[in-house]
């Protein structure tokens, strides 16, 4: 009641205070000398991430009941990447997700690139995270081809982080989608681990049943490039897969297996031939060669011109032409998660198409990702039709393909609202619900009631949490980062956030890929009494609620 | 004659000023405009050479003037978001604007004269007791709110229209023209005008009613009672005809006022028009298709302020007169 | 949504006939007396009286912080159904109270709208003044300065002005300030022309009176009502603005108003779960303040257009 009273009047204070035309967003000419001073969590607007956003709201309260004072604030996607990523020492703390990728089915990618210590400058360690220890054992495992031997030093490396907490996992979530099953055979639709029913086998495999032979798809951001030497957008990556081939794909099973490849050999642990499967054919009708496989594989790597697909290519010493069909990459290390990582990864195309236009761009400051093709060519099993920016991405079926798809067309429509989507999933207007982040418990309604949809929900390999950054204090300090992360209440998150649908986090290995992670190591309970008893006994002292730096702490900021 | 050249040099005069406006808050407010284009994988060097190729490293007055001879050529840049010129991504949303504002104001000119008609005649009853709140109350709703509404009964619980955008999925047309006169098209714009429309009725409505209080009152229609003519006569006949005149001139001006105003309507209704570009802009930090959807904007406005100009002097003798003396 | 851009756009339009009609009312009487002649005029005042009630005393009212997250037995409170006590209209998604947010939304509607009537008043009004009592450049450069800003579109430089600074409702007031200035100058401005030349204000020439004296003093008074006609119509825009920027995205989610609330209902699929307890009571709580200026407005524009009222 008290606490309540005194919000009240901190609010009407604020008030007037805004009254008299000050704007007091941030007051930190008030602190008093040693105190933390005011926090502002970082959040993906409501409308675009509602579980997140309410996550960040519970976060809030409970931090404050730590001493700390901090408010969220939603904003769009790329005003938060821009402070985030590109402005790294400037912020304290936000909300983050990994999104799940096929590739992403080796738990290599995140472990290594989130937190390995030469990601910090500008790759994805943006929290700024620093640890020999683990540095050594996400190395280790890279070159580790013995499966059990790299499953044990990847479980070390995950209690590393466990114990130092440089993010605070919250959820996997589990990804809900639904398909009109009057349109498409219930069982042609194809559950992948860790991914859902999204995914390139289902686009493949659905079968429709009557007349309605398009797959329409919803989206709830705008596309932002069709390009497959870019990875841009989350709903962008869904079409590049479409259009363009790669030499293996990842299974239903998440094993990386032949697709334009017939098949590949390891030869010793660096060196592997892969032979490109017969009679392939881009979309223009021109044949796929050997050279349009190297060419792939090497123009990241030639320039500055496509830099996102570098890492995954950066460990190939050369590629070398054995016969019209066979090529041999040479590795500078042994990596277990090469095939995954690499060959399923970079996308093939037509090098009478992209040479010219890399041979362009080296004369002009932009890259290969200023770069859009009004018509894009690939050889995948779906050619590009249209692409009506705020409305739709039309693709149809590529007859010519190894593997062609049941359906005649894949469409994909922007519908930025959950309300307006459950509507016309119940409707016929969209019949594969690809993209829902609203509440479950709504969507099993309208099944119940409706019928004909099926709902399919699974695990994501992808994580949401919060993260706080390392290079400003007070958050370089263990024990506060132990402390913030004890706090959260995970149980809560997932049945308030989250309504349920989604499985408490503590590892950027997702319960979805259990081979790799220990799941007792990993346990986590909040407790607000032990957070607090954490931070006494690292000297934070409590001064009227508001929550101060051990004695001769000073608060020193780097950057402006 | 002259007054026009005059009115369209007054014109081009706001046009520039606003142009002028725009140039420097998106270069003074924004910080480094390039942010949102140039991303860290970019190097130092390619950075610059960016900077050099947006003509960003050059003082301010010389960039004012590009920016100006570009503008002037209708050269609005390349969109950040979805490289490609602004100018094709604008021209793919304005026609659906277009037509959604122009709708809408169909029905409430057909709806707002009658009926405000209706209530100059019916003055001083319980007729206009109710009508002027309800009309009042259309007005004063947030436009987004009674889309939903409208959107959560008709479309999510009917289900008798459809629940957002502009055709169905994957939708062909032989051209653009045939798109916008397909019933699937009239289908979906049902739902938006229809929303749009509620709030815009109340305008030539209420002046409609106002109009026809006023010219009542003249000495022409009080001949015209003189005459023993029905009331019914007298208002279809004199009155109307003179009230309309100066409602008809607002329909101009209604449209360059809303086609700033949809953009939380096409937002409710997943409108691929120009208000819903210009918030996806702006919220991406997409600065050369925000400042092209917003001078697009402008210019419907300023152009149809003067179009209303125009049609307000050439349709009323009074104001003409007035002005020369 | 554009009403009140509408209203002001089309004013010289609308009152063409009446702007030079020489009857003005004393300001005082006017103010006082509109509301007692006008059932309408009355009916807003008594709107009014209750919202402002309500926002002045809301610490009381509210039983709730509304933005607390509010926990039941260790669970969230959320989506509670209306009529359960203590909620009178239940809780949000993530266990908000409604009634709470509802009373606390009408302090920031009303700081809202009556700082944007304060401002657009008082600017429209100086300038105004002055260009209408000096004339000569002085008058065509604010003539020419409001043809700009009246060609620059509302609803997009809020978004835009938003998009550059902080989230904040004081980004409306601002955006108010810098565009509908022109619509009262302008209106001022044609009366001040007809005051300057009535008698009084020779006379007052004439005893050597300072020219801000004149203006202050004699000219001002005459205008007043006028003034007060074109704040009252701000008020209802400047809200429905705040409403429709919060409903885009632009507003500030950690404030309480009714837009705000509007947004959270929407995104938080408060239609599909069918809570209109939720999404209904803002919207017409927005309706009756913006119709409650409308019905005082029109108070005063038949006083001071007293043709409309025959």
């Amino acid at each position: 009641m008290i606490r309540r009273k005194i919000l009240f009047t901190a609010l009407s204070l604020g008030v007037s205070a805004f009254a008299v035309g000050a704007l007091p967003l941030a007051s930190p000419a008030m602190a008093d000398v040693g105190e933390i001073r005011d926090l502002t969590l970082l959040a993906r607007d409501q409308g675009a991430n509602p579980q997140a956003f309410q996550a960040a709201q519970l976060i809030a309260q409970v931090w404050n009941q730590l001493g700390l004072k901090v408010t969220v604030r939603g904003m769009p996607r790329l005003q938060q990447s821009e402070l985030v990523w590109y402005n790294r020492d400037k912020w304290d703390m936000t909300m983050w997700q990994m999104v799940g990728r096929p590739e992403r089915s080796d738990p290599d990618e995140l472990l290594f690139n989130l937190f390995h210590s030469s990601t910090t400058e500008s790759g994805y360690n943006f929290i700024g995270y620093k640890s020999e220890e683990f540095d050594k054992l996400a190395e280790a495992q890279r070159v580790e081809t013995d499966k059990d031997k790299r499953s044990d030093l990847i479980k070390q490396a995950q209690a590393v982080l466990a114990r130092d907490q440089p993010n605070m996992f919250l959820v996997y979530p589990k990804r809900t989608f639904a398909f009109d099953n009057a349109i498409f055979a219930d069982d042609s639709v194809v559950e992948q681990s860790g991914l859902g029913i999204k995914n390139i086998w289902s686009y493949l495999g659905a079968k429709p049943l009557g007349d309605q032979k398009d797959m329409i798809l919803n989206s709830t951001d705008p596309l932002n490039a069709i390009n497959p030497l870019y990875i841009s957008g989350a709903t962008d990556s869904w079409v590049t897969e479409l259009i363009w081939d790669r030499l293996l794909r990842i299974s239903p099973e998440g094993l990386a297996e032949p697709w334009a490849a017939e098949s590949f050999e390891w030869l010793d642990q660096t060196t592997i031939d892969v032979v490109l499967r017969e009679g392939m054919k881009w979309h223009d009708g021109m044949p796929v060669t050997v050279e349009d496989v190297v060419f792939s594989f090497e123009v990241p790597n030639v320039g500055d011109e496509v830099p996102m697909y570098k890492p995954f290519v950066k460990n190939i010493e050369s590629i070398e032409i054995i016969d019209d069909r066979t090529v041999r990459f040479k590795l500078n290390n042994p990596s277990a998660a090469f095939l995954t990582s690499s060959l399923a990864k970079v996308n093939l195309v037509p090098k009478h198409i992209w040479q010219p236009v890399i041979d362009d761009l080296a004369n002009r400051p932009e890259n290969a990702e200023s770069y859009q093709e009004d018509l894009p060519i690939g050889s995948g099993p779906f050619k590009f039709v249209r692409w009506k920016q705020q409305e739709e991405v039309v693709l149809a079926r590529n007859p010519e393909h190894f593997s062609p798809p049941q359906i005649d067309r894949w469409i994909i429509r922007i519908v930025s609202n959950s309300e307006a989507t459950i509507s016309m999933l119940r409707s016929g207007e969209i019949n594969f619900l690809a993209d829902y982040n609203g509440d479950p418990e709504i969507l099993k309604d309208v099944a119940a009631k409706d019928g004909d949809i099926s709902i399919v929900s699974s695990t994501d390999i992808g994580f949401q949490y919060a993260t706080v950054n390392q290079r400003r204090p007070p958050f370089d300090d263990v024990a506060m980062r132990r402390a913030l992360s004890l706090a959260i209440d995970r149980d809560l998150m997932v049945e308030a956030a989250w309504n349920g649908s989604a499985e408490v986090a503590n590892s950027p290995v997702s319960t979805a890929l259990a081979f790799w992670r220990d799941d007792d190591a990993l346990a986590i309970s909040a407790n607000l009494e032990e957070a607090k008893a954490l931070l006494k006994d690292a000297g934070y002292r409590l001064i009227d609620g508001r929550l101060h730096y051990p004695e001769g702490v000073e608060e020193t900021l780097v950057g402006p | 004659m002259l007054r026009v050249m005059n009115r369209l040099l007054h014109m081009v005069f706001v046009l520039w000023a606003v142009a002028t406006i725009m140039f420097f808050m998106f270069r003074l407010m924004t910080g480094n405009p390039l942010a949102a284009y140039i991303d860290t994988n970019f190097t130092i060097e390619q950075q610059q050479a960016l900077m050099a190729q947006f003509g960003l490293d050059k003082p301010l007055w010389k960039q004012y003037i590009i920016y100006m001879g570009n503008l002037l050529q209708g050269e609005l840049g390349q969109s950040f978001f979805y490289r490609k010129p602004v100018g094709e991504v604008l021209m793919n949303a304005f026609p659906n604007t277009i037509v959604l504002t122009m709708g809408a104001l169909v029905i409430a000119y057909l709806f707002g004269i009658p009926v405000g008609a209706y209530l100059a005649w019916k003055r001083g009853t319980w007729v206009e007791g109710v009508g002027i709140p309800t009309v009042l109350a259309t007005r004063a709703a947030p436009e987004f709110w009674l889309g939903m509404i409208l959107l959560a009964v008709f479309a999510f619980n009917l289900g008798w229209f459809p629940s957002g955008g502009a055709n169905t999925a994957g939708a062909e047309f032989d051209s653009e023209l045939a798109r916008f006169l397909s019933l699937d098209f009239l289908w979906h714009l049902i739902l938006p005008a229809l929303s749009l429309s509620l709030y815009l009725q109340g305008l030539p409505l209420l002046l409609m009613r106002s109009n026809m209080l006023e010219v009542m009152q003249e000495e022409f229609v009080t001949m015209a009672r003189m005459k023993g003519l029905s009331e019914w006569a007298i208002i279809m006949r004199h009155a109307a005809r003179n009230a309309l005149l100066p409602v008809v001139t607002t329909f101009a001006l209604s449209i360059g006022l809303s086609v700033g105003g949809n953009v939380v309507v096409e937002t409710v209704f997943s409108w691929p028009g120009l208000g819903r570009l210009l918030v996806g802009a702006v919220a991406s930090s997409d600065f050369p298709l925000a400042q092209g959807a917003f001078l697009l904007i402008t210019l419907v406005l300023v152009t149809m302020n003067f179009v209303a100009d125009l049609l307000y002097h050439t349709l009323d003798p009074r104001v003409s007169h007035g002005s020369r003396n | 949504m554009a009403a009140a851009t509408e209203d002001l756009a089309l004013a010289p339009y609308i009152y063409r006939r009446k702007s030079v009609r020489k009857r003005v009312l004393s300001a005082l009487h006017s103010l006082v007396a509109v509301p007692m002649r006008d059932p309408f005029a009355l009916a807003g005042v008594a709107i009014y009286a209750v919202f402002v009630f309500v926002a002045i005393f809301a610490n009381q009212i509210a039983p709730y912080d509304p933005l607390e997250i509010l926990f039941a037995d260790g669970k969230l409170a959320a989506n509670i159904a209306p009529l359960t006590e203590p909620h009178i209209l239940g809780t949000t998604n993530l266990g908000r109270d409604i009634f709470s947010q509802l009373v606390f939304g009408t302090r920031s509607a009303l700081i809202i709208g009556l700082s944007a009537a304060f401002v657009v008043a008082t600017l429209g009004t100086l300038v105004g003044l002055l260009a209408g009592y000096f004339g000569g450049w002085v008058d065509v450069v604010t003539m020419r300065v409001a043809d700009i800003a009246l060609g620059i579109p509302f609803l997009p430089f809020v978004i835009v002005l938003a998009a550059f600074l902080d989230p904040s409702v004081w980004n409306i007031v601002l955006a108010m300030a810098i565009l509908l200035w022109p619509n009262t100058a302008r209106v001022v401005r044609s009366q001040v022309l007809t005051v300057r030349e009535r008698a009084f204000i020779d006379a007052a020439r004439v005893t050597g009176s300072s020219t801000s004296r004149i203006i202050f003093q004699h000219v001002a008074p005459n205008i007043l009502p006028l003034s007060f006609l074109y704040g009252s119509i701000a008020i209802g825009w400047a809200i429905l603005t705040e409403a429709s920027i919060s409903f885009l995205g632009f507003g500030d989610s950690n404030s309480v108003s009714w837009g705000v609330m509007l947004q959270d209902a929407f995104l938080s699929q408060a239609l599909s779960r069918g809570q209109y307890y939720w999404f209904l009571p803002p919207g017409f709580c927005i309706i009756l303040v913006v119709v409650a200026g409308f019905f005082i407005s029109r108070g005063y524009e038949e006083i001071l257009f007293p043709k409309l009222r025959d």
